[in-house]
């Protein structure tokens, strides 16, 4: 469904990845997990258009959409919920919902009806509909980040980092509904990481390391891999005892 | 000071507070979508009477002559936008910044090679009889200007609370690229808040040529005292804007009365500094947002 090869990208003169391949199948899920400034979020700025490649390809149903812009390859229903969710933190829960079925106006199943799929996955925010979205909980946020993002009705939904600084019981919570989501057909990617919430929820998994990919197999290989469990489980940023720091 | 004394201040307040208002709308627009001041926002303004002026003197009728100008001053903020500040967009605000000061020139000088140096006006929309209320008089001009003040700012609200599109401005202005991964065009959005500015200013400029004249120099004062304003209720809100607005026009009304007529125009000053060193966010807080 997705497929990127020897996709090189960056920030002006620096370049933070060199070369990516990478194929992502059909109602799969696949989990990318990397240290700090692995260039694990630049990687999915690279996919939904946010950041321009300076090399490879990337084609998404046979379609390569390196060359279109943001608007466009959100309109092809690949969707990205952000890092840090970037929510519009003034505006209410409702009017946020609203905003990620932009790309679907006039298209696509009734706005009622994205709605009510939201609230049988999340009803809590159902509850808050007119509250200001930058007064929710983090678990909140990130349940209104996953619901704005399927308002688009998704065909593929990049996730970056959505445990980030969640208890682990809301970690659950979210899990439990992209799992749903799956089941009912959903293709993901998922970066995270912290490994093992991640690689147990995903069919395959890639270990990614200062903008290349350095391991690739399945999640329950990967789960079973000792290197991955000694660097990646468990504390977040645990890259940094083997002295990964940021390129 | 007598009751129709004040009450004959707080009229005259409220016409130029109008102008004020809708001059700081138009600086709101444009920062909420470009984080931009336009320092060509009084000149928008000006050309607006202007190029009213030029129209009636062509014959047309004044309602032609009003929406003519609206239309040709949305033309020049879109293109002021293309030529000027997009192709500026990767070398940051200042650049853009700058840009608008080079426009502000530009627009001054054309208006005084096409129309001259003379301050010019219009005829007042229905008639010069004044009316008379609770002692002091009205003419009908002002009952326009603040009428249709209101129902402009009025439709913006409903726009922008009511409508897609205008959640889609008002998310641009809180998180430009999280807008974008919505699908939402950003680059419409910003020529679309040039538009509304350019079609805002032109009305404010048309209403208040009848009352105060307009002239190719104008523009830098009105767009001193609609900043003004602006950082008064809030850069950024558009809902402080307009309270700023009046909230100017009425305290330069009462200055002139209480204190001279010799400092009105010093008066928008002194409230900037005010609200520069006191609360910088202005009245109701920056950002746009919920208010929107
Ligand atoms: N906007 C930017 N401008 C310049 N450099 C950037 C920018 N964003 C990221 N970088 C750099 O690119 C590299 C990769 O960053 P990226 O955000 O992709 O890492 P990451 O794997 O997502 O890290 P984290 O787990 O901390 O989110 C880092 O060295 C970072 O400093
Ligand atoms: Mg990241």
């Amino acid at each position: 469904m997705l497929e990127l090869r020897g996709v090189r990208a960056g920030y002006g003169r620096i370049e933070v990845l060199h070369g990516i391949d990478l194929t992502v199948g059909e109602g799969e899920i696949l989990t990318i997990v990397g240290a700090n400034g692995a260039g694990k979020s630049t990687l999915l700025k690279a996919v939904s258009g946010v950041v321009r490649i300076s090399g490879g390809s990337i084609t998404y149903d046979g379609e390569r959409i390196d060359p279109l812009g943001v608007e466009n390859i959100v309109s092809r229903r690949l969707i990205q919920i952000p890092e840090g969710r970037r929510l519009f933190g003034p505006m209410s829960v409702e009017e946020n919902l609203q905003l990620g079925g932009y790309s679907r106006r006039g298209s696509g199943s009734p706005v009622a009806e994205r709605l009510e799929r939201v609230f049988a996955l999340f009803p809590r925010l159902k509850e808050r509909l007119s509250q200001q979205a930058g007064t929710l909980s983090g678990g909140e946020q990130q349940m209104l980040a996953v619901g704005r993002a399927l308002m688009a009705e998704p065909r593929l939904l990049l996730l970056d980092e959505p445990s980030m600084g969640l208890a682990p019981i809301v970690v659950q919570d979210i899990f439990t509904g992209l799992r749903r989501l799956n089941q009912e057909g959903l293709t993901m990617v998922l970066v995270e990481q912290d490994a093992r919430i991640a690689l147990s929820l995903a069919h395959r998994g890639l270990v990614m390391e200062r903008g290349r990919i350095v391991l690739e197999d399945s999640a329950q290989a990967l789960l079973d891999n000792p290197e991955v469990r000694a660097i990646y489980f468990g504390r977040r940023n645990a890259g940094y005892r083997r002295g990964m720091e940021k390129t | 000071m007598t009751f129709e004394q004040f009450l004959q201040y707080i009229f005259s307040g409220v016409t130029s507070g109008s102008v004020y208002a809708l001059t700081a709308m138009g600086f709101t627009l444009v920062f909420n979508a470009t984080q931009i001041i336009n320092f060509s926002q009084g000149q928008l303004v000006m050309l607006g009477g202007m190029i009213a002026v030029g129209l009636y003197g062509a014959g047309a009728p004044l309602w032609g002559a009003f929406l003519g100008s609206v239309a040709i001053v949305v033309l020049v903020a879109v293109g002021f936008e293309r030529i000027a500040i997009r192709p500026l967009l990767r070398k940051g605000i200042l650049a853009q910044v700058i840009a608008t000061v080079g426009a502000s020139f530009v627009f001054e000088t054309a208006a005084m090679l096409i129309w001259g140096r003379d301050a010019v006006t219009l005829p007042a929309f229905s008639g010069e009889e004044p009316l008379s209320v609770g002692g002091a008089t009205v003419v009908p001009q002002t009952l326009w200007v603040v009428g249709l003040t209101i129902v402009i700012v009025v439709a913006l609200q409903l726009f922008y609370r009511k409508s897609l599109f205008g959640k889609a401005v008002r998310a641009c202005a809180v998180d430009a690229t999280s807008a974008r991964l919505q699908g939402i065009s950003y680059s419409r959005v910003v020529i679309f808040s040039f538009a509304l500015t350019g079609a805002i200013s032109a009305a404010a400029g048309v209403m208040i040529t009848p009352i105060s004249f307009m002239g190719f120099h104008s523009g830098s004062l009105l767009g001193m005292k609609g900043f003004a304003a602006a950082m008064l209720g809030g850069l950024g809100n558009p809902v402080g804007a307009v309270l700023g607005g009046f909230i100017l026009g009425i305290v330069e009304a009462l200055g002139v009365g209480v204190v001279s007529a010799g400092y009105k125009d010093a008066i928008a000053f002194v409230i900037l500094l005010l609200v520069l060193f006191v609360r910088p966010v202005g009245l109701l807080g920056a950002k746009m947002g919920n208010r929107g």
